[in-house]
């Protein structure tokens, strides 16, 4: 324990005298820790949790009883929000005396909540509505009254701001509609938990609530904590409860009825906390890591002087690890305050996009204090790496002032490319797994690889440095450089790999993920044509509809369709054959029976070929009927839905392209439909020859809907990529671009720190002041660029596997689907240390160091 | 005209002052001397006499805050900082006592550096440079990395990189401070040799066995010239002194 005083006495001097590499640790770690920590405080406050939420699910009642199931008994977890169901039995409902005296003669209130529709001022709108006696003691809290008076009869109510801004004024009569009552607004008040949405509340009867708009029967009840025993007792009489009581001191776990204690999916989670924790870590640990490098460097001269004098390695050590304890503890408390802070500022931002009132001020103390642990032990993972070399320095080399790395060793390349390995094998055997268990082999995959990718940097880098040969001065000394410096250059580029790696892997499952739903789309009509759909039309409607539509699209051929519709429908079988036509099918068009004369245009996945025939059998006075198997014949029995006519006419048998998902079982002549007896009428409308806008076709779906709101407009324009995946992409290149320049910025300035005898000889030998820019461009283009081709290599593994799980699911036969981004691998690889290293060279000072001697 | 009779380095009422008020030390005060072509100049002084502030004035990595320094008939003053730059790639070579390699870079590339940084291509860059390491005597030394050297190894190729090209004034700042007597009078005779080629050399030590290579020895004490001798040996110099 003494020992470690000591060391870390000299750590804390050392930090203090070393203030811009201290500033440059803090800053990495504490960042982090500050974000987290705001995010998780901002969560936690606007989480209203159990125990919070019952003074505005209560007001001041021991529970809150209501029967949703008409009686039929249930069973509940603690809170029944969070879980309950009916367990059979007949209904039999509770009276409201029977609820009492299983309460022990608790005292009742009705309170009834649902939500009910009222004119605004724009046309419907619905609003919250709660019918509780709102001056009784037992309501207090569910509502608070900023200005008017609480209703006292059952014509009036108290709203909020809210159904005021749709057209109302205190005084005015809220209207619910014909055959509801019309109550007086006599108040304002806000509901306790709502904050944005419409709210109303008044006596029971006021706002017409019952059985018809859903509200079940409820009462809070007055008269003593109630036990879980109750609630149990309760549930098996076909009611729910709410009991303060149980919230607030929960039975234990195995209480939770059987048919409830579902797997809440828990594992998963974690496992993926796990991950994102672990990546985080890695990622913070290889930023900081070259500063302690740096660090463990200058303090190289004394820690030879301290063995020389007698220090064993394992002090050495200890001194440097008190760095990153040091540095690490600062760095957490700073964080963790200051993302207090940034979270009780955040708060009244956050809370004008919410659309319920936040709890009070929550700070999650022990995550935060998890948190903190996480920004310590990242420091003191950093400089683990940095100490044991320290311990193992050659004395007699820092004594006589030789500054380089030892030589890499053979043993840990070996071990990381067998890590890899193991990576490769963990994706491989994630991809054959499929989704489920696969994802989260995989993403172990990702971190094995990275791990095995970071022991294998020494190599690469030694390997660059040697083939730098013929380099330009700038670019061969920072290649050298690096791979003299190998603690500090490996933990940069493997920052930066980590980085790339993830974002490449994260890349190749979207734009696969892209790819398969192009490659799995299915057209539900002809391309470029449109059609309007619905049900339950009146013949007039559909007129009405195809006037409309005319209207709002001048030029287009608007031709209605007619189909087998009204009660009827029409059953098809190939003559002697007793398989399905048919074995899945979506009707598109109203009816899966159109009539005509042709396969009308709009109907996708259809040969010129087989509509030629069709055509024929139709003029023909037969019918075309729809397969997704061959079939020889040329006749088909028709069997008329209920009234059992049945008969036997021409037919052709057409195959729907394999791309296409069937939209129709048949077309049928008007002949054969006449014979059969069957309601024919308009089902659809096809909309042709128009090249409809994305505006006209918002114009016409609101035409449509203002016609009759069952039906609906659709313009088939093909497979429309998504938005989100090119924003994705760019927000993942961004990241990777964030984080690429932090770590080549954080290793280039080091290494530039560190490079400062090497600067001034080449000043005193005549390089010109720019020389240093290019030397720290050099330097960043090599961090940026190895790292980012190693990463993308690495990244290739889970990103190649993830596409199974991902696009291949086991219930089809479809995919998987693989698309390499390549756009964005080579902006990550050749643009990226590119753009970072022109970054690099245009914040380097331009001045070389005039001091010609060894600090 | 006489190459050995022109003068390369010339340094004329040369002050420097260093800080401002309570701190202000004068560094060196009112110095003026010539160096020729083909001559070599020793610069002796006690500790902080100013010696070593004299060779960075010279190389124009300081300035003075009065008088003139003048290379080859340029005054310093009046090239901007990459004027001075191009003057010591291109006029000046320096020697340090921590001999001041490149770590990462080899013994020919290091030999090589001012001519590259001149813009000279690599290949005739390296060819002069493996020339310049012929000359100090240790051309397999070529693609050795500084830290596989030992320090008369390195210091020689230090010289070589102070007088690759047609460098005409080499700065030696206690070039055998870190070198054992033998390795030290090597690299003495090397700069003798150099000097007596036609380059014209400044040697800053603090041992009179080496001054006794020069042609003429300046003694500075407190930033002064105290004394300057031409050809009585430094011997006698110093013994009076004392």
């Amino acid at each position: 324990m003494s020992s470690w005083r000591l060391a870390i006495r000299l750590a804390r001097r050392d930090a203090l005298r070393a203030r811009g590499r201290s500033i440059l640790v803090l800053v990495m770690i504490a960042l982090p820790v500050l974000a987290v920590t705001a995010a998780d405080v901002v969560i936690q406050t606007q989480e209203v949790t159990g125990v919070e939420a019952l003074d505005r699910r209560l007001g001041t009642a021991d529970a809150q009883v209501t029967v949703p199931a008409e009686g039929r008994p249930m069973v509940q977890r603690f809170d029944p929000m969070d879980g309950a169901t009916t367990v059979g039995g007949k209904p039999d409902p509770p009276t409201e005396a029977e609820i009492s005296a299983a309460l022990g003669g608790a005292r009742l209130v009705e309170e009834r909540v649902g939500s009910v529709s009222y004119a605004t001022d724009k046309g419907i709108g619905y609003v919250e509505v709660t019918e509780v006696d709102l001056r009784d003691p037992v309501a207090d809290g569910l509502f608070e009254l900023t200005s008017g008076r609480l209703p006292e009869t059952a014509g009036e109510v108290v709203v909020n701001d809210a159904v005021l801004d749709s057209g109302y004024a205190l005084g005015d009569t809220l209207d619910l509609g014909r055959q509801n009552p019309a109550p007086t607004i006599v108040g304002i008040a806000d509901s306790a938990s709502l904050r944005t949405a419409p709210t109303a509340a008044g006596p029971i009867g006021s706002l017409g609530l019952d059985a018809r708009n859903g509200a079940s029967p409820g009462w809070l009840a007055e008269g003593g904590p109630v036990s879980w025993d109750a609630v149990e007792a309760l549930n098996t009489m076909g009611a729910l409860v709410l009991s303060r009581a149980v919230i607030e001191d929960p039975p234990p776990a195995s209480e939770i009825p059987e048919e409830l204690n579902w797997d809440s999916g828990d594992d998963s989670m974690v496992a993926a906390v796990a991950l994102i924790v672990v990546m985080a870590l890695l990622e913070v640990v290889l930023l900081a890591g070259p500063a302690f490098a740096v660090t463990a460097r200058r303090q190289a001269r004394s820690l030879a002087l301290m063995s020389a004098t007698g220090g064993t390695p394992a002090q050495s050590r200890r001194v440097v690890l008190a760095g990153g304890l040091v540095l690490g503890g600062a760095a957490a408390v700073l964080g963790v305050v200051l993302g207090i802070g940034a979270g009780w500022l955040l708060l009244p931002v956050v809370q004008r996009w919410s659309s319920h009132w936040f709890g009070p001020f929550d700070v999650p103390w022990p995550h935060v204090a998890g948190i903190a642990m996480f920004g310590l032990a990242s420091a003191v993972l950093a400089a683990v790496v940095p100490a044991w070399i320290a311990a193992r320095q050659d004395v007699v080399a820092v004594l006589a002032g030789r500054r380089a790395d030892r030589p890499p060793s053979v043993r840990s390349p070996i071990l990381g490319v067998v890590l890899l390995g193991i990576g490769v094998a963990m994706a491989a055997y994630g991809a054959a797994a499929g989704s489920g268990s696969g994802e989260f082999l995989i993403a172990g995959s990702a971190i094995v690889a990275v791990l095995g990718m970071i022991l294998v940097v020494p190599v690469v880098v030694a390997g660059v440095a040697r083939a730098a040969g013929r380099l330009p001065l700038s670019t061969r000394y920072a290649a050298r450089d690096a791979a003299r410096h190998r603690t500090r250059t490996v933990p940069a580029i493997a920052a930066v790999a980590a980085t790339v790696a993830g974002v490449v892997t994260l890349g190749i499952g979207l734009s696969s993920d892209e790819a398969e739903n192009e490659g799995t789309y299915t057209p539900s009509l002809a391309m470029g044509q449109a059609a309007v759909t619905g049900y339950d039309l009146r013949p007039a409607a559909w007129d009405e509809l195809a006037r409309v539509v005319d209207r709002e699209l001048p030029g287009a051929t608007v031709t209605p369709m007619t189909g087998v519709g009204g009660e009827d429908w029409v059953d098809l079988q190939e003559p002697g054959g007793s398989a399905p036509l048919l074995d899945e099918m979506s009707v598109g068009f109203g009816s899966s029976m159109l009539v005509g004369r042709s396969v009308p245009d709009l109907v996708p996945g259809i040969a010129a070929a087989d509509r030629e025939r069709a055509a024929a059998v139709l003029a023909d006075g037969g019918v075309v009927a729809f397969t997704d198997h061959d079939v020889a014949g040329d006749e088909i029995e028709l069997m008329a839905g209920e009234r059992g006519t049945t008969i036997r006419v021409p037919a052709a048998y057409v195959r729907f392209q394999d791309d296409t998902y069937p939209t129709l079982a048949a077309v049928a002549s008007p002949e054969a439909v006449e014979r059969l007896g069957v309601d024919v009428g308009t089902v659809a409308v096809a909309v042709a020859g128009a090249d409809v806008s994305t505006e006209q076709e918002q114009d016409v779906t609101e035409a449509v809907a203002a016609v009759n709101p069952n039906a609906g407009f659709y313009v088939e324009r093909g497979y429309q990529a998504e938005e989100n995946t090119r924003i994705v992409q760019f927000v993942l290149a961004a990241l990777g671009a964030i984080l690429m320049l932090g770590g080549t910025l954080t290793a280039t300035f080091l290494a530039l720190s560190d490079a400062r005898p090497d600067l001034a000889t080449l000043s005193a030998v005549g390089a010109s002041p720019r020389r240093r820019r290019s030397i720290a461009a050099s330097y960043a283009l090599v961090v940026g660029f190895v790292g980012a081709l190693l990463g993308a290599a690495v990244g290739f593994i889970p990103g190649i596997a993830i596409t199974y799980p991902l696009t291949a699911p086991a219930y089809t036969d479809t995919g998987p689907y693989l698309d390499v981004p390549w756009a964005l691998i080579v902006g990550l690889v050749v643009g990226l240390p590119l753009l970072t290293a022109a970054i690099v060279g245009l914040c380097t000072r331009a001045r070389l160091p005039m001091v010609a001697r060894l600090d | 005209m006489n190459p050995l009779s022109s003068t390369v380095l010339h340094l004329d009422t040369v002050t420097r002052i260093h800080g401002e008020g309570a701190t202000e030390v004068r560094a060196l005060r009112e110095v003026s001397f010539r160096v020729a072509a083909g001559e070599l100049v020793a610069v002796m002084g006690p500790s902080g006499s100013g010696k070593s502030t004299l060779l960075t004035m010279a190389g124009g990595l300081d300035a003075p805050t009065s008088g003139t320094v003048s290379v080859e008939g340029v005054d310093l003053a009046t090239l901007g900082n990459a004027g001075r730059a191009r003057m010591r790639r291109t006029s000046v070579g320096y020697v340090f006592q921590d001999f001041n390699l490149i770590p990462a870079l080899s013994a020919v590339e290091n030999v090589a550096l001012p001519m590259e940084l001149d813009g000279v291509r690599s290949r005739a860059a390296r060819a002069a440079a493996r020339a310049a390491l012929e000359e100090v005597g240790i051309p397999e030394l070529a693609d050795r990395f500084p830290d596989h050297m030992s320090g008369g190894q390195q210091q020689r190729v230090a010289i070589a990189r102070a007088v690759v090209g047609e460098r005409r004034l080499i700065l030696a700042d206690e070039p055998t401070g870190a070198l054992d007597s033998e390795t030290g009078e090597e690299i003495l005779r090397l700069l003798r040799a150099r000097c007596d080629a036609g380059a014209a050399g400044v040697l800053v030590t603090h041992e009179a066995r080496h001054a006794a290579w020069a042609d003429r020895v300046v003694f500075l004490r407190d930033g002064v010239v105290v004394d300057e001798t031409g050809a009585d040996p430094a011997d006698v110099l110093l013994e009076s002194r004392r």
